[in-house]
């Protein structure tokens, strides 16, 4: 490590302006820095200049017309002590939980864990399923990406050099569950996880599982045959089978291959049963 | 647009940052340019907890901390011990209870449990507390003792 | 008894004790090492022209040691730097300091290495799938070679009604002492002089001197507060380089490691294949045959101590007529096989006590009962020919049977009931000595030990001091002195402190006691101290005095000086046993059985432990807080060997977890608050009876959950660490 300049725009068009100015060799970003700085520590990115957010309007958390949106510099601790986030959106408040200690969440956020794209995010798959959405700012104007098109692979997103994460916005309450196995459970990274949300407007389910590289996915054809209730076990067992054939998965230092195929099927299992509907399939 | 943030304060005190690169981290400067040593380097990876100071009252990991991002708060470290009731109760639990051995995690544990008690009030049920300081590690003890001190801490606060 | 809190409470709540990682000296320079980017290799040039044309930059390598070092060389067979031959990935070729970290870290990475790579030995499997045949004592890998045996073997193999033969496989695991490695060194005139974290001044001391070819009178080595040690700080490891450093720079040098070279350099206990085959007939064991082919790293021949050591736990703690075991050290490319608490015992006692599991239930004999039938008692010898000697491992083994029943009729149908136990030889070491200074108002005790953690010195020495000589533990204090000043004491390992620096405690204290005695003209039986109006008196039957009022004028400024020294008497083997090798001779004999109810996933495998209780063979309680936090902590490590820790390498010899994420110690979420027990009344030869406990707590763990696992789902895992995923396979989910 080389060192760097540390920019600390106090406005978003400063922020913006700083960013394409320095388009040519555009400087790191910095929200709680949790995961940047260790990428620096280790040699795998050197910037000369990393840009701060934290001047900017953006540690906000705001529930209008049942969506929630969520600022893009907001610790991940502050969403967690929300007590609305932990009713309406249970599976985003267990997913928010898994992610290291109290102290890194009081530092780490939403917008930082999407922006850095780790492969093995927890929060990531769980914001699939809720079919959260992106809201960017730069030069050109604002824009909103779904986190499927926003997440591209480990460490890319679609975000361009000049724009920056303004907040993620999550369209409404679902009941839902994240689930996740890891070697240890405390602090560490999950072999597998389990999101799925039931949209009671759509009368759907949506599954995402995470915690294998290259990047969480989403599992649509495993979500349309958890019908539009509560599934019988027949039909959860069918769809966990599934979803165990439908991920592509490697084997690493953290798991096989075969174990993590199993861990779907077994995750998916107790999250689908975990979502508490009535017979009705009504939140 | 929001005003640029004020002094660093350590401990009560105006920080002295003359010079710092931009890229120094909380936990250095804390150790190495104000010669606080009860923070202790562990890791450095945010893994072990044996840094964690608290920052305007919260709980943060300092070797993930660039000091620049924290201009204008407040931190409190374990040498401050004194002047912070909260990180005295717990420290003052903490002997009761013997939760310590080697001592080098411990300034870790009193801060991150001082955070916790400032957050959730004594009120807060122990298990949540225990499950708050997960992400300190201790190699000594078995975390025994640590558990007897955290309900004594829990015990004790107003 | 005393429950007095140890006197170090204070100093680390406030953060104000100093580690080895917090040491700075006015202009000190910081260190940095320069790493081997090959596990094997020739070295054909390591260039350090780059770093030396940096501003500020000191640097040293192996062609520097001629002129640094007083003789020109210190211990021929280990240069402080290596010449021709790279060992392991990250093995220091050079050493660089400069005025700051990231300065000395920029030169490091200035300097130009050119290795001429060579096939690295890594997996010691790779190259010995099976037994080493009769060729084995030809192959370059080998580097030890163990053997004895005793009783017709053959015949018991031939006549028993149930042979098992088994293999087990054990992982290398991490001290993960939360502190890194870190020391100052600075070099004036012909002192080399060392403040650094460790838990043996006296054993650096001398490694040091054979090291750099420098006479031990010349090294001053000074302890600090040691953040953890585990065994991982009883060895010099960065000190050499910092004193070269000092010395070629002329300013004292700090050097630390950061947490990844912690795991990179570490000298720790690593993988092994253990062989067991055992004969029963008629419910007896009548034939064991023991094998072990151990990863002894990059120890060098003849100098390997593991091997001899270690397979003496495969042996134990159990009788059988007839026997062979033989064992292998295989040199391999990672740093050489280092202590880490209790070497290798917690996986040898997996290994035993999992076998014997199993050969239980192939006789068709209740597992506990069939270990209690074989459990070695006072009076025994042990199949290497010695004697047992008082042993209460029986009695922590009835205790915790009956501990184990009651938690099985009340454990729901997912949840499993185990036992396991191990044994422990304390009294090891060359000895120590203590000197106790009697001065007005207060007992010091001066010696060369430092407090790792475990409380042993600080609070064990006050207890034992306390107990002889009826002082209040707040009159006494511990000193701990620099190896320039301190008696000599060969250091914190093999849970030595209370039993071997406690007894010259102890014969410090009847000296102290008779002099006292002869001052005041009556017996030594008949002198007591007493702190009276905050004066130490001295009370016999002709009355009482000051200890003030009983110092000579030479004694008057530094006060009543006695010491006590402790030896460890040596215990022999039967030598017409040994065929090759040489085999550890254990003494005062320790043990302990522990229970752990454990759940399991059926459908992941996934084992949590419940509940635990440990009953510890302790000979004499001398201090129960400190004695209760050893078993503790042994307990939450043993835990990390059993479930979750596992240091993994690539074929080219590379870590592939150097960080706490990967390579995982137990949280506070996953150990459950262990009921201790004391099982007293088999007397070692520590003070008051006492044993050592420092390493005992941790032998049995992994054992206990293995047995507890089974006891759930059925599943006989042969293989540490019992993770999630090798619980599935062994359970034929996958």
């Amino acid at each position: 490590m080389t060192g760097f300049e540390l920019l600390v725009p106090a406005s978003v068009e400063e922020a913006v302006a700083a960013l394409r100015a320095g388009a040519a060799d555009p400087p790191a970003v910095i929200a709680g820095g949790t995961d940047l700085l260790l990428d620096i520590d280790d040699g795998r990115v050197d910037p000369r200049r990393v840009l701060s957010l934290r001047r900017l309007p953006w540690r906000s958390l705001d529930w209008t017309d049942g969506a929630l949106t969520v600022g893009s510099t907001l610790p991940l601790r502050s969403l967690e002590d929300d007590p609305e986030v932990r009713r309406r959106l249970p599976g985003l408040w267990q997913a928010v939980h898994a992610v290291g200690s109290v102290a890194l969440r009081h530092r780490a956020t939403l917008g930082g864990n999407l922006g850095r794209a780790a492969p093995a995010s927890d929060l990531v798959p769980m914001l699939l399923a809720l079919d959260a959405e992106v809201d960017l700012v730069g030069p050109r104007g604002d824009r909103r990406l779904s986190v499927d098109a926003f997440v591209r692979a480990s460490r890319r997103t679609a975000l361009l050099p000049d724009e920056l994460i303004r907040s993620v916005r999550i369209p409404e309450s679902r009941p839902s569950a994240y689930l996740w196995q890891r070697v240890r459970p405390a602090n560490d990274i999950s072999q597998i996880a389990v999101g799925v949300a039931f949209s009671p407007r759509e009368r759907r389910w949506s599954v995402a599982v995470g915690g294998m590289p290259p990047r969480p996915a989403l599992l649509a054809e495993v979500a349309h045959d958890l019908g539009d209730a509560t599934p019988d076990d027949g039909v959860l067992r069918a769809a966990a089978v599934r979803a165990s054939r439908a991920v592509s998965i490697t084997s690493d230092q953290r798991a096989s291959e075969e174990y993590r195929r199993r861990l779907v099927a077994t995750l998916l299992l107790r999250a689908v049963r975990a979502v508490p509907l009535d017979g009705e399939g009504r939140p | 647009m929001t005003p640029p943030p004020g002094p660093l304060r350590v401990n009560g005190r105006p920080a002295d940052l003359t010079g710092m690169p931009d890229s120094e981290r909380l936990l250095d400067t804390l150790r190495w340019r104000l010669a606080l040593k009860g923070t202790k380097e562990g890791c450095r990876t945010g893994d072990c907890g044996a840094c964690t100071v608290l920052v305007d009252g919260r709980s943060t990991l300092s070797c993930l901390t660039l000091t620049r991002e924290v201009d204008g708060s407040d931190v409190t470290t374990i040498d401050g011990a004194a002047d912070d009731a909260e990180i005295a109760r717990v420290s003052r639990a903490f002997a009761a209870a013997g939760a310590l051995q080697c001592g080098y995690c411990t300034p870790g544990f009193v801060v991150a449990l001082a955070g916790l008690l400032k957050e959730r009030g004594s009120s807060a049920p122990v298990e949540e507390l225990l499950d708050g300081l997960q992400g300190n590690l201790c190699r000594c003890t078995g975390y025994a003792a640590i558990v007897r001190g955290v309900a004594l801490a829990r015990a004790e606060a107003p | 008894m005393s429950v007095a809190a140890r006197s170090d409470l204070e100093v680390k709540l406030a953060g104000r004790a100093e580690y080895g990682a917090d040491l700075e000296l006015p202009g000190m320079l910081w260190g940095a090492l320069v790493p081997s980017p090959v596990a094997h290799g020739k070295i054909r040039h390591v260039d350090l022209g780059g770093a030396r044309a940096l501003p500020g930059v000191v640097a040293v390598g192996a062609d520097d040691l001629a002129t640094l070092l007083p003789r020109g060389q210190g211990d021929a067979e280990r240069p402080i730097f290596p010449a021709d031959e790279v060992a392991y990935r990250n093995q220091p070729l050079a050493a660089v300091a400069a005025p700051t970290l990231a300065e000395a870290r920029r030169a490091a990475a200035a300097v130009r290495v050119d290795i001429e790579p060579l096939p690295a030995l890594v997996d010691l499997e790779s190259e010995f799938p099976d037994w080493p045949g009769p060729d084995a004592a030809r192959s370059p890998h080998i580097i030890t070679h163990v053997h004895a045996r005793h009783g017709d073997l053959e015949e018991a193999f031939r006549t028993a009604d149930h042979v098992v033969e088994e293999t087990y496989r054990t992982s290398s695991v991490h001290h993960v002492a939360l502190e890194p490695h870190a020391c100052v060194a600075s070099v004036v005139g012909d002192r080399w002089t060392v403040r650094t974290t460790t838990q043996t001044p006296f054993g650096i001391r001398e490694d040091l001197s054979l090291l750099l070819g420098v006479p031990e009178a010349s090294v001053v080595v000074e302890g600090t507060w040691v953040g953890g040690g585990f065994g991982g700080k009883g060895a010099s490891l960065l000190e050499p380089y910092a004193l070269l450093l000092s010395r070629a720079a002329g300013r004292p040098v700090r050097l630390a490691l950061d947490y990844r070279q912690e795991f990179e350099l570490g000298r720790t206990t690593l993988p092994a294949v253990i062989r067991l085959a055992t004969a029963v007939k008629a419910g007896r064991i009548v034939g064991r045959r023991v094998r072990l082919l151990l990863d002894t790293g990059s120890s060098l021949p003849g100098r390997d101590w593991s091997t001899g050591y270690s397979i003496g736990f495969l042996l134990g703690p159990y009788t059988t007529a007839a026997f062979e075991v033989e064992g292998y050290g295989v040199r391999t490319n990672k740093p050489a096989f280092g202590p880490h608490r209790a070497p290798f015992a917690p996986q040898c006692a997996f290994a035993v006590e999992s076998h014997l599991g199993e050969v239980a239930r192939v006789a068709g004999i209740d597992p506990v009962r069939f270990r209690a039938d074989h459990l070695w008692r006072d009076g025994d010898t042990t199949p290497m020919g010695q004697a047992v000697g008082p042993f209460g491992l029986g009695a922590a083994l009835a205790a915790a049977t009956a501990v184990a029943d009651r938690w099985r009729a009340e454990a729901p149908a997912d949840h499993g009931v185990g036992i396991g136990l191990g044994f422990w030889s304390t009294g090891t070491g060359a000895g120590g000595e203590a000197r106790l200074v009697l001065t007005p108002t207060e007992l010091r005790v001066e010696q060369g030990e430092r407090e790792i953690g475990s409380g042993s010195v600080q609070r064990g020495l006050v207890a034992v001091a306390e107990r002889a000589l009826g002082l209040p533990p707040e009159r006494i204090r511990v000193d701990y002195l620099s190896t320039a000043d301190a008696p000599f004491d060969s250091g914190v390992f093999g849970s030595r402190t209370v039993g071997a620096l406690g007894r010259a405690v102890v014969e410090a204290a009847t000296a102290l006691r008779a002099d006292l005695a002869a001052r005041s003209g009556v017996a030594a039986r008949d002198v007591s101290l007493a702190v009276e109006a905050g004066e130490i008196v001295c009370r016999s039957p002709n009355g009482r005095r000051t200890v003030r009022s009983l110092l000579t004028a030479e004694e008057a400024s530094r006060g009543i000086v006695a010491s006590g020294r402790h030896f460890a008497k040596s215990n022999t083997i039967d030598e017409r046993r040994v065929v090759a090798g040489s085999f550890y001779p254990f003494t005062d004999f320790t043990g302990a059985a522990h229970v752990a109810e454990v759940s399991v996933d059926r459908e992941t495998g996934a084992v949590r432990v419940e509940r635990y209780a440990a009953f510890q063979d302790i000979g004499t309680v001398v201090d129960p807080a400190t004695a209760r936090g050893q078993v503790e902590g042994g307990i939450a490590m043993g835990l990390g060997i059993a479930l979750t820790e596992e240091a993994l390498w690539s074929d080219d010899g590379r870590l592939l977890n150097p960080h706490l994420l990967d390579y995982r110690i137990p949280t506070l979420g996953e150990v459950p608050a262990p009921e201790v027990t004391f099982v007293e009344g088999f007397p070692g030869a520590g003070p008051f009876g006492a044993k050592g406990l420092g390493e005992p707590p941790i032998i049995p763990v992994p054992a206990t959950v293995a047995a507890a696992v089974r006891d759930a789902c059925g599943a006989h895992v042969t293989e540490l660490p019992l993770s999630a995923e090798r619980v599935a396979r062994t359970l034929k989910l996958l």
